[in-house]
């Protein structure tokens, strides 16, 4: 196999986090080489009209998804089944291409609570030894949400974010978020405009005595240029957002803000149509010594060695490469020691429809991220003295689309076909709306990633399996949450209120939940317990980083890649004092 | 309960024993046989329907491209019976027919979709938890056409006839039974592959871009109000905030801007 010439950085995945980290290096002329599966979006049906708008090519048969052909999982829900390759995947979806998931995403933009990098500190101060259960592998991070606020502020000027800030400097500030963690600054940008569905959301709580706020977006309000002179179009509301590229340019997404800044930097370069297939390791070094390519468009295969290798090719790929590459020691749950393929974490949902005979609601009219939100029941934001569960979940009325084939809605008892079919189409279409829960899922000591030892992907690798289900302690906080959200539905004054659409358990692969899986290559304090420390530094290998959601250690009731952003953002930095003093960070 | 559809993925049996010419009987009103056999291609399809919309005279478009790549006689004669079953010809729509949905399951089956393009496809095949997705060593257009073989086998059965020559009433009475899980498969789950297949498949038809074959005449947007392409809504979600949308009565498709 034929090596290439060395390269100084080598990032693995040309999605968000690897945009970002390659802002920050080839800023200050250091060589950056991405290396990405994927194609260039950015000029074909998928980002222009008309072909943009196709809900089927797109949505439907996930044209810009990771091909299911070449790279699956294993799923099973408890360690001691068989588990079986997911064919054809829907719960989740790992973007392909140069920009990643970062392109088709909804644009929803979260920092996390205060206390989430400290949750198992926070957790048993508030409520005493016993309140973690032994089964439950909080951790702590080793960073702090004040560590990594300018980073949060900078993706958030960076990406044009449009929202409300709740409290700034530990202001609470009216139409804000009043948990949300101190900010330095407001949104850069006003938030978005609230549709129907979010001032009926408002006022039933306001009637309860809860906060709604409009969601912090990616999607731009108004036109905007961030800080690197690029440029973002106004958000026209078009209904094709999440699982779409945006065609107006009007979604903050690594495509439009970062990559074509970064291809016209001398230090950058980017190599398309390239599977990462693993990497060679140095045990005795304690190096990453190359990364294994394969040309897709020619076959050739070779090595490509680096100085500093960064995987950034999202959760599982993360992963799989490091126990493929056999690189630091995979998570044995029956014996409980190991730590690669931990941790790995989901996201808890349940959701309600509510009818309104005389309410317009235009679903149509939408953005990725149209919708209001409270925070009153997530993560420790209320006291959980004596409720059996910890954890919790925003509660949003959401609006992000009416694209006909998935996403219209009818009252329960709807025959499935015939005339009343259609004609409750007809009739509910434009009047309905969705309440929805988006929770916390924590650790379980059941719940991880490893090889599977039969199923194999294209390229001769085991597959990643997944051994994954929602435990009792996200069972509860579901319930919970359910039951608040159906007290809001209640009172939105609707003609009909669906039934309620629980949590779906066990995991279900054949559901769109959320692309938010975490954990596998977490973050922690010490060797024992994490993958990378607190500065992504593998602790196996001082010149391998890894940043994305895998380095989380549990998962908030929030959408991840907030934190994503500025711990990709201060990885760029550390890596800059990394190269001029090799070494642990 | 959201009326959205997430789907999964066939031998193929029975003899040749159906005349049907159905399809063109039904399409009586429509254009010439001349034109209508030329229109072979969706695209022109569309040009022929967008010129229908316009037509004045008020009748609704139908669908007007003949012939299936897929479907053999009999799988035909199964998928439109059930298609008018499951849309009836009525004050919202012509029949399913007649909608293009036949022609858009045909399309998708005999295409990439139907030959399992970016579906994992290495074995073993094991059964195990329904939630992993179903474990068939069949792409999609094999595994619809071995529930089509099963499913009329099993309507005769039940009916002593094969499923086309049903009433409606009794035709629907079936389907309802299958996707229930009350009519036994041979050798697959009939009430899996209805669901998870020929389910998916009728929604997709009624509800995607008319470029492919179904919602002929945007038929089935119109009936809901979606407006289509043109979506540049940032002064329409501040006019229209609560109120009817003007543009959700004219629906534009792909071909309107191609
Ligand atoms: C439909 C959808 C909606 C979403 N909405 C939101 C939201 O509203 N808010 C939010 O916070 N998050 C959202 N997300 C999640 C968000 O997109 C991700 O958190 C973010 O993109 C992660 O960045 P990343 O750099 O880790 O991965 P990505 O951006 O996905 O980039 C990873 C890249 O690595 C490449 N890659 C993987 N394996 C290899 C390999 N072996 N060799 C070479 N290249 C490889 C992939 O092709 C991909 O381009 C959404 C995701 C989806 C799919
Ligand atoms: S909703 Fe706005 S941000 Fe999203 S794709 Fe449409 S125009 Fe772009």
């Amino acid at each position: 196999m034929k090596t290439r010439a060395s390269k100084t950085v080598v990032i693995v995945g040309g999605g968000l986090t690897a945009g970002l980290i390659a802002r920050q290096l080839t800023a200050k002329g250091v060589e950056v080489l991405v290396l990405e599966r994927g194609g260039d979006h950015s000029k074909g049906p998928e980002s222009s009209l008309p072909n943009q708008r196709d809900e089927l090519r797109w949505a439907v048969r996930q044209g810009l998804i990771q091909d299911w052909s070449r790279e699956t999982y294993t799923l099973r829900h408890q360690h001691n089944q068989t588990a079986l390759p997911v064919r054809w995947m829907e719960s989740f979806l790992p973007g392909q291409g140069l920009g990643g998931a970062g392109n088709h995403w909804n644009g929803h933009l979260w920092r996390w609570a205060e206390y989430d990098p400290q949750l198992r500190s926070h957790y048993l101060h508030r409520y005493g030894k016993q309140a973690i259960p032994a089964d439950m592998p909080l951790q702590d991070w080793g960073v702090t949400y004040a560590q990594l606020e300018p980073y949060h502020d900078l993706f958030e000027k960076l990406f044009g974010v449009s929202g409300q800030a709740g409290n700034i400097g530990g202001k609470k500030l009216p139409g804000g978020n009043p948990f949300e963690a101190p900010r330095s600054g407001p949104y850069p940008q006003a938030p978005l405009q609230v549709l129907e569905s979010g001032l009926v959301f408002k006022q039933a709580c306001e009637q309860l005595g809860y906060h709604a706020f409009p969601q912090a977006a990616a999607n731009s309000s108004g036109a905007y240029t961030n800080p690197d002179g690029q440029k973002l179009g106004q958000c026209q509301y078009c209904g094709h957002c999440e699982r779409f590229i945006c065609e107006a340019n009007a979604k903050g997404s690594p495509q439009v803000l970062l990559y074509p800044m970064l291809r016209e930097r001398k230090s950058f370069e980017v190599r398309l149509n390239t599977q990462v297939l693993g990497l060679r390791y140095d045990a005795a070094g304690k190096r990453a010594t190359a990364v294994h390519c394969l040309d897709l468009l020619t076959g050739e295969e070779y090595e490509q060695p680096a100085e500093v290798i960064v995987l950034a090719a999202f959760t599982m790929s993360n992963t799989q490469l490091l126990l493929h590459s056999k690189i630091g020691k995979p998570y044995d749950p029956v014996s409980n020691t190991g730590v690669v393929g931990k941790n790995f974490c989901y996201q808890v949902n349940a959701g309600v429809d509510l009818f309104f005979k005389d309410k317009w609601f235009n679903p149509f009219l939408a953005s990725g991220s149209t919708q209001m939100v409270i925070d009153e029941f997530n993560n420790d934001n209320f006291d959980h003295s004596g409720l059996g569960f910890l954890g919790g979940a925003t509660i949003q009325a959401y609006q992000f689309s009416g694209r006909p084939i998935k996403g219209r809605r009818v009252p329960d008892g709807t025959p499935r076909w015939g005339t009343a079919w259609k004609q409750a189409n007809a009739d509910w279409y434009a009047h309905s709306m969705t309440l929805g829960i988006e929770g916390s899922c924590y650790p379980h000591r059941g719940n991880y990633l490893s090889l599977d030892p039969t199923y194999r992907d294209a390229y001769g690798r085991p597959l990643i399996r997944m051994t994954f289900d929602f435990r009792d302690n996200e069972q509860k906080m579901a319930a919970f949450l359910s039951n608040k959200m159906m007290e809001i539905a209640r009172h939105c004054g609707a003609d009909k209120v669906g039934s309620l659409q629980g949590l779906v358990t066990p995991f279900d692969s054949r559901l769109y939940q959320t692309t938010h899986i975490v954990g596998g290559t977490i973050m922690g304090e010490t060797p024992h317990d994490s993958v990378v420390s607190p500065h992504l530094q593998h602790w196996d290998a001082h010149n391998l980083f890894v940043v994305g959601a895998s380095v989380y250690p549990h998962n908030s009731g929030y959408n991840p890649t907030g934190p994503l952003g500025a711990l990709a953002l201060r990885l760029g930095d550390d890596l800059q004092r990394y190269l001029q003093r090799p070494g642990r960070l | 309960m959201t009326d959205s559809v997430d789907f999964l993925p066939p031998d193929s049996a029975g003899s040749a024993r159906r005349v049907f010419l159905k399809q063109l009987a039904a399409a009586s009103s429509s254009l010439p046989l001349g034109k209508a056999l030329a229109g072979g291609s969706a695209t022109a399809m569309l040009l022929q329907s967008a010129d229908a919309t316009a037509a004045p005279s008020g009748k609704p478009v139908i669908n007007t491209v003949y012939g299936y790549q897929s479907f053999g006689p009999d799988e035909a004669a199964f998928v439109e019976a059930m298609l008018n079953i499951m849309c009836p010809a009525d004050h919202l729509t012509p029949g399913g027919v007649d909608c293009g949905l036949a022609i858009y399951i045909d399309r998708q089956l005999a295409g990439s979709f139907g030959q399992g393009a970016r579906r994992y496809a290495a074995g073993p095949f094991l059964q195990g938890a329904a939630q992993c997705g179903p474990q068939l060593p069949l792409t999609p257009e094999q595994y619809f056409k071995a529930g089509v073989a099963e499913a009329d086998r099993a309507a005769q059965r039940l009916y002593g006839q094969l499923f086309d020559v049903l009433t409606p009433q009794q035709g629907d009475a079936f389907l309802q039974q299958l996707a229930a899980g009350r009519v036994a498969g041979e050798q697959l789950d009939l009430a899996e592959w209805f669901n998870s297949l020929v389910y998916p498949l009728f929604a997709e038809a009624c509800f995607a871009d008319p470029l492919y074959g179904g919602n002929v005449g945007m038929v089935f947007w119109k009936m809901i109000g979606y407006p289509g392409l043109p979506a540049t809504h940032a002064l329409d979600v501040v006019q229209y905030l609560g109120k009817p949308y003007p543009g959700a009565a004219n629906p534009k498709s792909i071909a309107d801007f191609s």
